[in-house]
């Protein structure tokens, strides 16, 4: 079923980088978690079960074409809308939002998911997409409703970094795509006022506090602007050198929120510094340079859009989830790829990684 | 056209690389100002978060005397503390604690329940309860090191030390006026705690110790401090007077060498004394000098050249009207000479004398003997005493004032100004404390004499001297001051009082006597104060016995040879038996350097071991056995010419080395 020559050509660069950051990953959650109350499972190893599933998944994924996607494209995208309305009506309510989907071995989080399909789906519509020059106005309002019916639909659950994620990684593949300035200066003209419609009509009173606290972390200092705060006196006191592994006083000693999971970058730049920062940095980097060189040296356009997307998810997650801990966004719950404690994002993560080494593998192809 | 829509493909891809590289660099520029440029301030936030700082008591350094005994030490002791988070059966906890510690069980299970981190459950315990609660090896119950201030010498020199509070502050004496150096930097108990104040499993208790503070060495003597105070509680009770002071200075330098208050009280339990038994009266205080004033009225007028030690002066047989007041002298006097005016101490001629010599004069004298001045001894809460501007000197003031009525000094006034007349004419600046030693002994600093100014000539120091030496011959108010084998000059006192009710000059006196020994080359300056005596009212009869017995005792400690001349005829039995009786006192309670070291029944001087003494032990032996030595370095002996047990004659050199000391 598979080809040998797919074997030879496996991206090990992508993959070595993807288990490194994986493995520093799972350091840090022990690391986190010391103080934890002892479970039957600890979260590291819990951790370390995802990461095998996850290759797994990976490896299964590499193994298709990924231009069967291709076909498959738009029944996707209808299936994962419909699992998203199903959430809304039949979905399990858990810390006031109900974002998941009891498939009774584990809970299920369709709108992860609806962030590879939307790349899917991206990349099958520009594909087809025949037209000289950039994209105009006219030429988005198709697109622009595919991707606002499962936006809309994950802001009501309420879960709004995933929907800004699912609208930043579709409006990465546009950008990609080529769009005209008057097409660009539009976006930004209407943002402003669907930002304060969204302000006054959809943002949940908890979300607003979120973006005021990020404004002004001292308005509640022990509200939610709590959780910048001490994520900045965590990665402050870090200092250059760090404290040292399992020696984190804010981490160590739980001043730290949920620092396992959206905060497990907190922990590490305290225990391991400006120098531990910059190594885990650079490497995210480089992955998201190496998605984009993955891209650029596809042969077809469906496979360097699906690059792109898929890229642009990694980077998105990054970068926001690091500039949250370290008070440049508003605490928005979007967790480090391959980094932070968490199973779907390790899921959604591989599966991406699977559709980049797909990509890369089949680049000789021809 | 493809080519083109490619190329077009690989710059956007480029822009966003750009763009994608843009965002890592900034974020990373973000983790540079919070964990580089803001970092201080960040650890400050974090440990303000999870430290809770206790402070404990500071090791305060010791107080000693000039010879290194330790007079004020501190000692270790464990103090108890809880962490109620650790404890998990606080009832049961406090049930055994409770008769240990001495604290009602109910309070300790409020202690232990109070959702704190620490809590202190008793502060310096004894080291037999602290044994007993350590070997009960209760969870969440701890222990530190802390200090307590103990006097191992108890009353000794009371008064001089003063005492420390329950914290470690010193609130009288050398223990308040040197407290800052005493006192060691306080040491923190770091307690680190989590987000809710609980559950720190992680760190236990870090402790930030103490650090010692310096040690202070006196001027003081504690072989004479010692003598000094069993002579004055002799002479107190004898008397039954109230109290007593006592003050032994070193005539040419100001140092004090003993300084005594009776009744004494133990600093150890400072808390059940009055404010006023705490009080360090000899410089705190102020009282009517009397007779021993003259002798600054006579220095004054023999320095300005009025009168001359032969002078005489019509001592009225014993009445003389003054303005609307008469004047009494115990015994009725003719024509005396001055220097029979300072013996007899006859206020008359003292009050004649002063007439001459004028109030303008007289004030400016008592000025400069520094009366109505502090000192500046290095003593917390020193009295001025009150000499009135002589503007203020009305009627029969002048008269009054020269024979020490209407003026009040302190006994270290007193002292200080004796002991200008003594050194030839200096005033110098009383001192206490000699030196100041770090924790490993090195000296940080010295108190080296100091003299204020000259206040009389050398000239009229030693007219001085010679008359007040006849104060303690035969007929003289102070005969019971002379001392067999040396020359005494002294003065006595005895002052009425001022009854607080009447205020007028009631049946109460004051009996005091100061003087100096020897009187040709005075080392000591010696002060005696009885208060309120009942058995007689004399400073001659209350006061000088134990100004003799202290001046006798310290010397024969200070191994002051006599030099044979003496005021008065030595009683023979009575001399040998003072002098072999204050030795053998001084053999068992003081000091004990040296006593091997006896001179050879031959004669023949033979070299002694000197090996591992110091140079001043050297120096004293090379004194008393009349031999002379080549001193090489310093510290302690470790190297000498001939050996020990050769004879010195004969061999061209002798020498010993020193080497200082670890």
């Amino acid at each position: 079923m598979i080809d040998r020559r797919l074997l030879t050509n496996i991206d090990w660069m992508l993959a070595g980088m993807v288990i490194v950051v994986c493995l520093l990953g799972i350091l840090n959650i022990y690391s986190a978690t010391t103080t934890y109350k002892i479970v039957a499972t600890p979260y590291y190893i819990k951790q370390l079960y995802w990461l095998l599933a996850g290759m797994v998944i990976a490896l299964a994924v590499c193994t298709l074409d990924y231009h069967i996607l291709e076909d498959f494209s738009y029944w996707l995208y209808v299936f994962v809308v419909l699992l998203l309305v199903a959430v809304l009506v039949v979905g399990r309510r858990s810390m006031g939002a109900t974002r998941w989907l009891n498939l009774g071995l584990f809970n299920f989080q369709p709108s992860e998911l609806m962030k590879i399909v939307i790349i899917i789906t991206f990349a099958r519509f520009f594909n087809n997409f025949q037209t000289i020059g950039g994209l105009t106005i006219r030429d988005m309002l198709f697109p622009l409703t595919i991707l606002a019916v499962p936006a809309l639909l994950i802001m009501k659950q309420p879960d709004l970094g995933t929907a800004i994620l699912v609208l930043l990684i579709a409006l990465s593949m546009a950008v990609y795509r080529g769009l005209r300035w008057s097409t660009a200066v539009t976006f930004v003209l209407v943002t402003i006022p669907v930002a304060w419609l969204g302000w006054s009509h959809f943002l949940r009173p908890y979300q607003k506090n979120r973006i005021l606290d990020f404004l002004n972390p001292e308005r509640s200092r022990l509200g939610s602007g709590y959780h910048i705060i001490q994520s900045k006196i965590a990665v402050g006191s870090g200092g250059f050198i760090g404290k040292g592994f399992v020696k984190g006083t804010q981490s160590q000693l739980r001043f730290l929120p949920e620092q396992h999971t959206d905060f497990a970058f907190s922990v590490f730049a305290e225990e391991w510094g400006f120098i531990g920062c910059l190594v885990l940095i650079l490497l995210y980097l480089s992955l998201v340079l190496w998605g984009l060189k993955i891209a650029s040296r596809c042969n077809d356009r469906f496979g360097a859009l699906l690059a792109i997307g898929v890229t642009a998810m990694l980077f998105w997650h990054i970068v926001i989830n690091m500039g949250m801990v370290i008070g440049m966004f508003p605490v928005v719950g979007v967790p480090m790829p391959f980094f932070s404690y968490g199973g779907t994002s390790m899921i959604t993560s591989m599966v991406g990684i699977g559709i980049l080494q797909s990509i890369s593998m089949r680049r000789f192809m021809f | 056209m493809k080519d083109d829509r490619e190329k077009w493909a690989r710059i956007r891809i480029v822009m966003i690389g750009a763009f994608f590289g843009l965002l890592f660099v900034i974020i990373t520029g973000r983790a540079f100002y919070l964990q580089i440029l803001q970092h201080e301030e960040m650890v400050k936030r974090a440990d303000k978060q999870h430290q809770r700082i206790v402070p404990l008591t500071p090791a305060r350094g010791a107080i000693m005397d000039r010879n290194g005994t330790p007079l004020a030490v501190s000692v270790e002791m464990d103090s108890c503390y809880g962490e109620p988070r650790h404890i998990q059966d606080v009832e049961g906890t406090a049930a055994v604690l409770a008769p240990l510690l001495g604290t009602p069980k109910n309070e300790l299970v409020k202690k232990l329940s109070n959702g704190k981190g620490f809590v202190w459950l008793e502060r310096r315990l004894t080291p037999e309860i602290a044994l007993r609660v350590k070997n009960m090896k209760l969870r969440g119950i701890g222990f530190v090191k802390e200090n307590k201030r103990f006097y191992p010498n108890v009353e000794i020199a009371s008064h001089v030390l003063g005492f420390t509070g329950q914290d470690p502050n010193g609130l009288e004496g050398i223990e308040l006026r040197y407290d800052s150096i005493i006192l060691g930097n306080t040491g923190y108990l770091i307690t680190e705690r989590d987000n809710l104040g609980r559950d720190i499993a992680v760190k236990s208790t870090v402790i930030k110790n103490t650090s010692p503070g310096k040690n202070v060495i006196l001027t003081l003597d504690k072989n004479i401090q010692y003598i000094t105070e069993r002579e004055l509680a002799k002479a107190v009770t004898d008397s039954g007077a109230k109290n007593g002071m006592a003050l032994v200075m070193e005539s040419d330098t100001g140092r004090i060498l003993a300084m005594a208050n009776y009744p004494t009280f133990n600093p150890n339990s400072y808390s059940r004394y009055s404010q006023a038994e705490l009080r360090n009266r000899i410089v705190a205080d102020s009282f009517e000098p009397g007779s021993t004033f003259k002798v600054f009225l006579i220095a004054a007028a023999l320095e300005e050249k009025i009168i001359k030690p032969a002078d005489m002066f019509n001592c009225e047989n014993g009445k003389y009207k003054v303005a609307d007041c008469t004047i009494h002298d115990t015994h009725s006097y003719g024509r005396l000479t001055v220097s029979d005016v300072l013996k007899y101490s006859s206020n008359i001629g003292a009050a004649k004398i002063g007439f001459k010599l004028g109030d303008e004069r007289l004030f400016r004298y008592l000025k400069s003997f520094g009366f109505g001045d502090r000192t500046g001894i290095d003593l917390p809460g020193e009295s001025a005493g009150n000499l009135r501007d002589k503007r203020r000197w009305y009627g029969v003031d002048l008269a009054n004032i020269s024979f020490g009525q209407g003026v009040s000094t302190s006994a270290i006034q007193l002292v200080t100004a004796i002991s200008a007349v003594a050194n030839g004419g200096n005033l110098m600046k009383p001192y206490i404390v000699d030196r100041i030693l770090d924790d490993s002994g090195q000296e940080v600093q010295k108190f080296e004499p100091q003299t204020v100014h000259r206040v009389i000539s050398q000239d009229t120091a030693q007219q001085m001297a010679r008359m007040m030496e006849t104060v303690t011959t035969s007929g003289g108010t102070g005969m019971n001051a002379a001392v067999d084998g040396f020359r005494v000059a002294g003065k006595t006192g005895t002052a009425q009082k001022v009854d607080s009710v009447t205020r007028r000059y009631g049946a109460k006196r004051t009996a005091s006597f100061v003087g100096f020994i020897p009187a040709d080359k005075p080392k000591l300056t010696i002060l005696v104060v009885v208060d309120e005596p009942k058995t007689s009212q004399y400073g001659g009869v209350v006061a000088a016995p134990a100004f003799r017995a202290i001046a006798q005792n310290t010397l024969a400690y200070l191994k002051v040879v006599p030099s044979g001349e003496s005021n008065r005829q030595p009683r023979i039995v009575e001399a040998v038996n003072n002098q072999a009786r204050a030795n053998l006192a001084l053999q068992q309670e003081a000091m004990s350097e040296g006593d091997a070291l006896e001179t050879p029944a031959d004669g023949e001087t033979t070299m002694p071991d000197f090996r591992g003494m110091s140079m001043r032990r050297v120096l004293q032996v090379m004194e008393k056995r009349n031999i002379n030595i080549r001193l090489l370095g310093s510290g302690r002996a470790m190297e000498q010419s001939p050996p020990p047990g050769h004879k010195i004659r004969g061999v061209d050199e002798v020498w010993i080395k020193f080497t200082p000391s670890a």
